[in-house]
């Protein structure tokens, strides 16, 4: 995806040339749906959620200052819209407590381990259930590939914020997984 | 298969960076081109015309305070009056002949209680103006 495609475009479609929207929407439609779709862990609203971040981003584009990356400002604009949407109405996933968090339905595995693939659905719905601040910078911070400043910048807070953010996300999370997944373990023992 | 006895960072971060990418569906980007467009048919906002309400909005604003004034004159002459149990000046006299014979008691408080019922009635419309603005933006 190169920035000079999007800002050619951009200026395409201020100088009134509505269709040369879609090769932004094309080459950006993924990374905007995958994102909701972490915030949400709902397909139908995740694709929801991308249409209106890119209906926002057609209404404000002669407010993007070209000083940032182009598609810094498009993932800022949608993670602003993710987290409103997801406060005013709450993934239904999200609005489990840690607490609630099941261990899966089969817990170990002959070696007394849990299964690959359930002990991963257990961390991400532990993700889901963190209080919104944290959710949202450990959601940010991987879906850049862990990169702190893009995270950042998504979010519009300063990387120390985020660092702590994501320092206190990971303590809950595993405090509580460590607690809830292991018993088994600890059980047997 | 993995024992779980901890979740240090390496194992969450290998967890959670491999996450299952979702594909956009099909129409997706034509429903959101269609959107576009009719975003873009649409007739922008009409906007207030400040120019032709200014006159009215000035005229409306002077003549709420005057009617403020005059009432806030007119409380303070009937607090003065109350201490006497008569209406003597002119402002009381004229008053009182609109006054219906069992006037509130409000009206025979004295200057406190008159200042605690219109600061009320001012904060009243205070707070209808700022609901209904905050409703009207939408924000209710």
């Amino acid at each position: 995806m190169s920035a000079s495609d999007d800002q050619a475009d951009v200026e395409r479609v201020l100088a009134g040339d509505i269709a040369a929207f879609e090769g932004i929407v094309r080459r950006w439609q993924g990374p905007l749906i995958n994102l909701g779709y972490r915030f949400c862990r709902d397909r139908g609203r995740a694709e929801e959620m991308a249409q209106e971040a890119f209906l926002r981003a057609y209404r404000g584009l002669g407010q993007w200052r070209k000083d940032a990356v182009f598609s810094t400002w498009l993932f800022a604009l949608a993670t602003n819209l993710y987290r409103s949407e997801l406060r005013r109405i709450p993934a239904r996933t999200v609005s489990v407590s840690l607490d609630d968090i099941a261990e899966p339905a089969d817990a170990r595995a002959s070696d007394g381990g849990l299964e690959d693939e359930d002990r991963d659905l257990a961390v991400r719905r532990a993700v889901l259930a963190l209080p919104p601040k944290y959710r949202e910078a450990l959601i940010l911070f991987y879906f850049h590939e862990m990169d702190v400043a893009s995270a950042a910048r998504s979010l519009g807070l300063p990387e120390g914020t985020v660092k702590a953010r994501l320092f206190r996300g990971r303590e809950i999370l595993r405090g509580k997984l460590t607690q809830r997944l292991a018993v088994p373990r600890l059980k047997e023992a | 298969m993995r024992r779980l006895i901890r979740y240090d960072e390496d194992e969450m971060n290998r967890i959670l960076s491999s996450e299952d990418e979702i594909l956009p569906s099909s129409g997706f980007a034509v429903s959101v081109m269609d959107a576009v467009r009719r975003e873009a048919a649409a007739p922008p906002p009409i906007p207030f015309p400040w120019k032709r309400a200014l006159p009215g909005l000035v005229v409306a604003g002077l003549a709420v305070t005057l009617v403020l004034v005059a009432g806030i004159v007119a409380i303070a002459q009937l607090g003065r009056a109350s201490t006497t149990a008569r209406f003597s000046t002119s402002w009381s006299l004229s008053l009182s002949s609109f006054l219906p014979s069992a006037t509130p008691p409000i009206l025979h408080g004295g200057m406190g209680s008159a200042a605690i019922w219109v600061a009320m009635a001012l904060l009243l419309a205070f707070v209808s103006v700022k609901l209904s603005m905050r409703m009207a933006s939408g924000r209710g």
